[in-house]
């Protein structure tokens, strides 16, 4: 029974995200920003490019690190399912009927984090196709895309992008509101990390290294250095674990 | 069975709920009463485990609300008729409550069905639902696990009058199955209707925790006295007076007689040898008896607080 009924809410949950427009509205949007990052990132690419001398090195890009490049800003709209999945229900009150359905708020929250999560998982494999579809042609002969690579670097943006989602959804529980949590996020994922990075100074980079976009950075790019790239996939969970907590906890305590 | 032991609120200073110990049996329709801000939703969200209370206790068939692994089966609530997602269908947000507590989703069609909201209404998005269309979906929702004790704040909101029919014959055959029915309203006539037992509260407080018939028993019956002589009257109403009745003269051929029994003013009148055209006793009303339980509270809680 207590799977079943862990099932039953994670139904629950589905039918909820996908019984309104704004999910799948969200979707494309995604679809669009990734399409025209990985395009004018792979123009770029392409247009540095001016070395015809076969002996150098000369310069030629993966489309899976082109890709990885996109994921920096199509990432926010990506977020926003996870961060809609709870900030609505604050908004419309529908909180209530959810916790009047199931009141263990933990319940709740981890089928939201599976819901979430699937959801901006299957996207981001979808966007990295759509990506890579579009970055290899506009690279030409300035590009390469080895099968296997290109397949890798795919499933790490979609994993990237799913943690994101879940950290997003968990703060967002924790915050309420959808602008707050919003700009918490961008401060988190970008602009605190790059404050710190500014003024390149070994402490302040060490710190750095341990905020969630900087560390999901690190593993996308495969970095050997500050960490191996599966210690930078850990930090990124390891942080979305702990807004979970976070949320689960204001959820607990907070009046609904 | 609804079990309130001591149950209380707090915000701040403001005390909301103020340590209600009250039963709310099942098979009969239990009205819930209150001027606004008398603490009557905040009471429905502790029973729900929606809010936390600040004391005390409340119990759903002997168990905290949450507990409760599939609520729905326990417990069906109506709270707010407009707590429905903007973009989301009436059917969607049905079917995801089913989900949540394994109830087949069939049973979102039939509730449907029992509320009388059609095929169309029920694939509308939310925010092009009336707040009739709203209170029905809640409605539904209540239903939909077919539980044994029902709670609804506010119910008839919004509701056309066909609709105000519709819920009090619902309640009533709800409470003729045997379950517990818990209904607040703001509408006295409605509930002197649709009641048969109430709990009054003020300021958090309880009033009162009885059969309709009694609380309407307290309330004052006015006497009706018309008369086609004015002198003869006023006379009459001096008499009153004397004997201790509130007379409050309506024209110069009519007087409200509070105090006494239409009895005793017919018997005073043949003693003045003043003729009467009308001797009645009014019907004593579930309004008339409310203002005056709950004027008692706001003076009294209004003197503690000087």
């Amino acid at each position: 029974m207590s799977t079943l009924s862990r099932h039953g809410v994670v139904a629950s949950e589905w039918t909820k995200l996908s019984s309104v427009r704004s999910t799948w509205w969200t979707a494309l949007a995604g679809l669009l920003v990734m399409a025209a990052s990985a395009g004018q990132l792979a123009i770029y690419a392409a247009n540095d490019n001016t070395n015809d001398d076969p002996t150098d090195d000369r310069g030629i890009v993966t489309v899976g690190s082109v890709l990885i490049d996109s994921v920096e800003l199509t990432q926010y709209v990506v977020l926003a399912l996870g961060l809609l999945a709870i900030t609505a229900e604050f908004t419309s009150g529908t909180i209530r009927t959810t916790l009047q359905c199931t009141p263990s708020r933990g319940r709740v929250l981890l089928a939201k984090a599976a819901v979430a999560g699937a959801v901006t998982f299957a996207l981001g494999l979808l966007l990295g196709g759509v990506g890579a579809l579009v970055a290899r042609p506009v690279l030409g002969e300035w590009g390469s895309a080895p099968a296997a690579d290109t397949i890798g670097d795919i499933v790490a943006v979609a994993a990237y992008l799913a943690l994101v989602g879940v950290l997003a959804l968990g703060l967002g529980a924790a915050l309420r509101s959808a602008v707050l949590t919003l700009t918490v996020l961008l401060a988190t994922l970008m602009i605190v990390p790059l404050s710190l990075q500014q003024p390149d100074i070994d402490v302040l980079n060490r710190i750095a290294d341990g905020f969630p976009g900087v560390a999901g950075g690190h593993f996308l790019a495969g970095d050997t250095e500050p960490y191996p790239p599966v210690v930078g996939l850990l930090v990124l969970a390891g942080w979305a674990g702990a807004a979970l907590l976070l949320g689960r906890a204001a959820l607990r305590r907070r009046d609904a | 069975m609804i079990t309130l032991r001591g149950l209380t609120k707090r915000f701040g200073s403001t005390v909301a709920v103020d340590a209600l110990t009250v039963d709310i049996a099942p098979g009969r329709v239990t009205g819930f009463l209150g001027p606004n801000g008398a603490g009557k939703s905040t009471t429905m969200r502790m029973v729900l485990g929606l809010d936390r209370p600040t004391a005390g206790q409340a119990l759903v068939g002997g168990r905290a609300y949450r507990e409760l692994r599939r609520p729905l089966h326990e417990v069906g609530a109506l709270l707010d008729a407009r707590a429905i997602h903007p973009a989301r269908s009436g059917r969607a947000h049905l079917r995801a409550m089913a989900h949540s507590n394994g109830i087949p989703i069939r049973r979102v069609d039939e509730v449907l069905d029992t509320v009388g909201l059609d095929g169309r209404a029920a694939g509308k998005p939310g925010r092009t639902l009336s707040l009739g269309m709203g209170q029905r979906l809640g409605i539904a929702g209540a239903l939909l696990g077919d539980p044994p004790v029902l709670m609804f704040d506010e119910p008839v909101n919004g509701l056309d009058p066909d609709g105000v029919r519709w819920v009090r014959h619902l309640m009533r055959s709800l409470a003729d199955e045997g379950r517990t029915v818990f209904v607040s309203s703001h509408l006295m006539s409605e509930m002197q209707l649709t009641a048969d037992q109430l709990v009054v509260i003020g300021r958090g407080r309880l009033l009162a925790d009885a059969p309709i018939g009694d609380v309407i028993a307290r309330g004052t019956v006015a006497v009706r006295v018309r008369s086609p002589h004015p002198d003869g009257l006023a006379a009459l109403a001096a008499r009153l007076s004397a004997a201790g009745a509130d007379v409050e003269a309506a024209d110069r051929n009519e007087l409200t007689v509070t105090g006494v029994t239409a009895d005793q003013v017919g018997d005073l009148a043949h003693e003045l040898g003043v003729r009467l055209h009308e001797l009645s006793a009014q019907a004593a009303s579930l309004e008339q008896a409310f203002m005056e339980l709950t004027a008692d509270s706001v003076e009294y809680a209004g003197g503690a607080a000087r």
